[in-house]
């Protein structure tokens, strides 16, 4: 198995051969985070899909080809996009490559224990989730994806889409080789999500880092990263381990998968709209599985999760992805006090009044 | 105008007439100091006195209205906070902050501080301050129980005259007992602010810092980082769970008695007959001085009554114990564990700290806080309950005197007298006793004030106080005012709109976070500890406050909201300590909520909700 690796193969070692992403995955999977299976696609299956016996030389002829874009030319940039994409999607996969994505995907499915499993189908490249360099959302994700030719399709797309617009822009400007960037894939179960949303292991709002605040929305992330809804929002003392916060906000819209593939978003069900997306049971597991996340990177982290629905809790939480948080990560480096004394520390209080505004 | 009535423009119901004769004139808002008293913010301290106020019950309010401003004003000199004000309207109790004084006063005071202040705080372990305190303090509640009220005899006993005559006599005695009595009281209560202001100000001051590492904490967590677990104000529920373990190790007939619905007399009639009983019964004597003198209520009351003659209180307590050990549950606190799982709490706080000088300044605070905070949680014990139950009986055996002499018809009747008065009919009946036979004190002059005051009260009860008169403060600066009504913006923003509300509209009521959880069932109002064997298996409890006495109620309850009372009030601390949520100082919950009314407490955002009204 060249191609592809499983993701308790992997680690955080691993970025340069299945790239950021996945070798995330495998890193979480590996300290035992409740990480959807799945596999990456590596590398080198890239490499060799566009350096195959056929069309040697294919990936240089791109790069020419894309060198000469002014990044800030925005029509040159999508008419090079869509001749660069279709040259990528339109060249065969060599037939061992097929193949053995094939078998991993059929593997999955026996794995898992049912036919065409729907799987989400990602790029992952080697520069993206650097806490500077985000390259988050850049390539193209693939959702709901069902039997091994869409699987194998899905693959290509993701492959070409690194040379979407704005990552060739992005290239460009931060002055990266578009010869030496590569993409890896990962293929995922897909989450059957009732609810899903984002956690910080400290509140973004404030910084302050004895929280977890978990933000919540029926349906697929994508809601809430779109921001089609306000999600409802919970804080959690990670000490306490209570929950110290709970807003429950109206969730009018929501993003579901559709049978034959994809997503679409749907006005959520009345009686639905102003309940609690999340029950206490799963913010505290969260929270609970957020702290260690945290201990895990000893930095604090931004993490994507989901509930599904097919399963019963706790087994219902998934983690699908982490990256370091980069706000508060990024200043706090002055003390918030400075060096004082109890001695200062009693005097300044002993001299501060409450001011109290007059109505 | 801040939407607060003018103090001198609220009018009382005509039923209520003669309700400012009833206490010291200084406590009454009057045109001489309008000026002032416009100028401050009053507002209901339904801490201290959620009813409307018996006269000789204020003297506990005149003596800490003297004793808590003079520590900052005069002795530890806390710079911009002068004392907190006193007065009486409609029976009812308000109180304000008084406002900062002029910098230059503060600049002088801030000297005084530093060199006083910080001697407490620097040698509070090393000289054993408390230690000291509570000796002297013990001390002076014993002789206050030695102090005698003597009967008036027919004639002095030869002892008086022989071998050499005594020169003052019975009548003397009575007046001077009475005297010694309100000493002690106003010594005791200058006694009690002897560290309470610095520890407050060490509480805040630890606040503030934690606020500032961890700006979204809540109080309540704050409040378990502090909280001391072995304070003496659990210690009358531990006796009676010692009580309890020893009654079941000696035997089904000492247990049984204990468990039986005979009244707590004839429980101990019963158990005086045979040894097993007598053993326990010693064990019993022993524990309950000083730990049964515990009051029902907060303290602040005669008529809350203390353990120690409310009998019925501990022996359904000791009842309900033998109950959840037979049936194999825990009655004991686990100290170690407590004391374990707070340095946890702390250790984990400050491990989230990053920065070196940040985590020397929490330290640092945290240091002063543990230092000094025990004194907070263990002088209420002595002085609010143990004292005070001791005074209470002294001016009952006064009060029967009276009544023996017809000057009153019930023993309790000499609460209806303020302390200034009391001395007038101890003279009068002096006076009639010296001047010998037959010879009538206006006995039936002061029956007739009792009676009057009885009704003033009664009216007073069905009036509905302003919570708040004058004028909303810039600034509050007094560390009492902070820490123990919670005064803040918000406070003062609710109760604008108090003002005007109407009990029964209300379907949210807020106050603070305590003790997080969510959980919903049915309310049950106690406002008096006599009221609490009502209270049924899984309600939530729903009263003005707490204190220890009512500490074993909370096996029972599934939550509880009360009216007073911050994060590290009774009720805040007890339902942390038993996973229970809480949502305390809410202001109002008695009087909104009513019992079998379904409500939702949420300990985490602090609010209760009224989820269905009862029947009728």
């Amino acid at each position: 198995m060249k191609y592809v690796r499983w993701f308790d193969e992997i680690g955080k070692d691993d970025i340069s051969s299945v790239g950021g992403k996945a070798a995330n995955l495998g890193e979480m999977v590996n300290a035992g985070f409740p990480v959807p299976p799945g596999f990456a696609i590596t590398i080198d299956a890239f490499e060799e899909f566009l350096e195959s016996a056929k069309k040697r030389g294919k990936k240089a002829h791109i790069a020419r080809i894309i060198s000469k874009v002014d990044p800030k030319d925005t029509r040159e940039l999508e008419k090079v996009s869509i001749l660069v994409r279709d040259i990528v999607e339109s060249t065969p996969v060599p037939e061992h490559i097929e193949e053995e994505i094939v078998r991993a995907y059929e593997k999955f499915c026996n794995h898992v224990g049912y036919e065409n499993i729907p799987v989400a189908v990602r790029s992952s490249a080697t520069a993206e989730d650097v806490p500077d360099a985000s390259f988050a959302g850049q390539q193209d994700t693939y959702l709901w994806i069902r039997g091994k030719d869409s699987v194998v399709r899905h693959v290509v797309k993701c492959w070409s889409s690194l040379y979407t617009p704005r990552a060739i822009a992005y290239r460009a400007t931060k002055g990266f080789d578009h010869y030496e960037v590569s993409i890896a894939v990962v293929v995922q179960k897909m989450v059957n999500s009732r609810s899903s949303g984002v956690m910080f292991t400290l509140n973004p709002a404030n910084g302050d880092v004895s929280q977890i605040v978990i933000e919540s929305s029926w349906g697929l992330g994508e809601a809430i990263v779109s921001g089609e809804v306000t999600p409802d929002r919970f804080a959690v003392d990670k000490v306490m381990e209570e929950i110290v916060e709970r807003t429950v906000s109206p969730k009018t819209r929501w993003c579901v998968f559709r049978e034959d593939g994809g997503v679409v978003y749907q006005d959520v069900p009345e009686e639905m709209q102003q309940k609690p997306s999340l029950d206490d049971h799963e913010v505290k597991e969260l929270a609970r599985i957020g702290k260690k996340i945290e201990e895990h990177y000893s930095i604090p982290m931004d993490i994507e999760w989901a509930i599904d629905r097919d399963f019963e809790f706790p087994e219902s939480i998934f983690i699908l992805q982490c990256r370091p948080e980069t706000v508060w990560s990024k200043r706090k480096k002055e003390p918030v006090i400075k060096a004082k004394s109890g001695f200062d520390l009693i005097m300044s209080r002993a001299t501060t009044t409450i001011k109290l505004k007059k109505s | 105008m801040s939407g607060f009535p003018d103090p001198l423009e609220v009018e009382t119901p005509d039923e209520m007439e003669g309700w400012k004769e009833m206490y010291p004139p200084h406590y009454i808002f009057s045109e001489e100091r309008a000026e002032w008293e416009r100028r401050q913010f009053w507002y209901l301290d339904k801490i201290h006195a959620p009813d409307p106020m018996y006269p000789f019950d204020l003297i506990f309010h005149e003596a800490w209205q003297i004793a808590l401003a003079q520590l900052n004003t005069r002795v530890f000199c806390i710079p911009p906070a002068q004392g907190v004000a006193q007065r009486i309207l409609g029976c009812y109790f308000y109180i304000c902050a008084v406002e900062p004084p002029s910098e230059e006063t503060i600049q002088k005071k801030a000297e005084l501080f530093q060199k006083r202040a910080f001697y407490v705080f620097e040698n509070y372990e090393k000289e054993n301050l408390y230690e000291k305190w509570e000796k002297r303090f013990r001390e002076l509640g014993e002789e206050v129980k030695k102090i005698e009220v003597p009967d008036l005899p027919t004639f002095e006993p030869d002892e008086r005259v022989f071998p050499e005559p005594r020169g003052y006599f019975t009548s003397y005695d009575l007046m001077e007992a009475y005297s010694k009595l309100i000493d002690s009281i106003y010594k005791a209560w200058q006694y009690h602010f002897q560290y309470l202001n610095l520890s407050y100000l060490a509480y805040l001051s630890f606040a503030d810092v934690v606020r500032k590492l961890f700006p979204a904490i809540s109080e309540s967590t704050i409040g378990k980082m502090v909280a001391g677990a072995d304070v003496v104000m659990f210690r009358p529920q531990e006796e009676l769970a010692k009580l309890a373990r020893l009654a079941i190790s000696l035997g089904d007939r000492v247990k049984d008695i204990l468990r039986s619905d005979r009244s707590p007399e004839e429980k101990i009639e019963e158990l005086s007959k045979f040894p097993e009983g007598r053993e326990w019964l010693r064990d019993f004597e022993d524990a309950k001085d000083p730990w049964f003198y515990v009051s029902c209520g907060s303290g602040w009351f005669h008529y809350e009554g203390s353990w120690i003659n409310t009998l019925t209180v501990p022996f359904e307590y000791l009842k309900d114990y033998i109950e959840t050990i037979e049936a194999g549950g825990s009655v004991e606190r686990d100290i170690d564990e407590i004391h374990k799982k707070r340095e946890e709490i702390v250790k984990e706080y400050r491990n989230l700290i990053k920065n070196e000088d940040d985590r020397n300044a929490f330290d640092q605070a945290y240091d002063y806080v543990r230092r000094i905070y025990s004194y907070a949680e263990n002088h209420l014990f002595w002085v609010e309950h143990w004292f005070h139950t001791i005074v209470f009986e002294k001016m009952r055996e006064f009060g029967r005197l009276f009544v023996r002499y017809g000057m009153l018809n019930n023993t309790d009747d000499v609460f209806l007298f303020n302390r200034f008065e009391i001395p007038m009919i101890i003279e009068d009946l002096v006076t009639s006793w010296a001047l010998g036979e037959n010879v009538p004190p206006r006995a039936e002059y002061w029956k007739g004030i009792a009676e009057k005051r009885k009704k003033i009260l009664e009216a007073a009860r069905n009036w509905n106080p302003p919570p708040a008169l004058g004028t909303v403060p810039e600034e509050v600066a007094e560390p009492f005012t902070v820490m123990l009504w919670g005064i803040t913006q918000e406070k003062v923003t609710e109760w604008i709109k108090g003002v005007t509300y109407r009990p029964e509209d209300v379907t949210e009521i807020k106050g603070f976070a305590a003790s997080s959880g969510v959980i919903e069932g049915k309310a049950r109002v106690i406002r008096f500890l006599d009221e609490i064997t009502q209270v049924q298996e899984g309600e939530i409890l729903v009263c003005p406050n707490t204190n220890p006495s009512w500490a074993p109620v909370f096996m029972k309850i599934k939550a509880a909201v009360t009216d007073i009372g911050g994060l590290t009030s009774h009720a805040a601390i007890v339902c942390r300590e038993y996973g229970l949520p809480s949502v305390t100082g809410t202001g109002v919950a008695t009087q909104v909520i009513k019992t079998g009314d379904i409500i939702r407490v949420d300990g985490d955002s602090g609010t209760v909700t009224i989820v269905k009204r009862s029947e009728g």
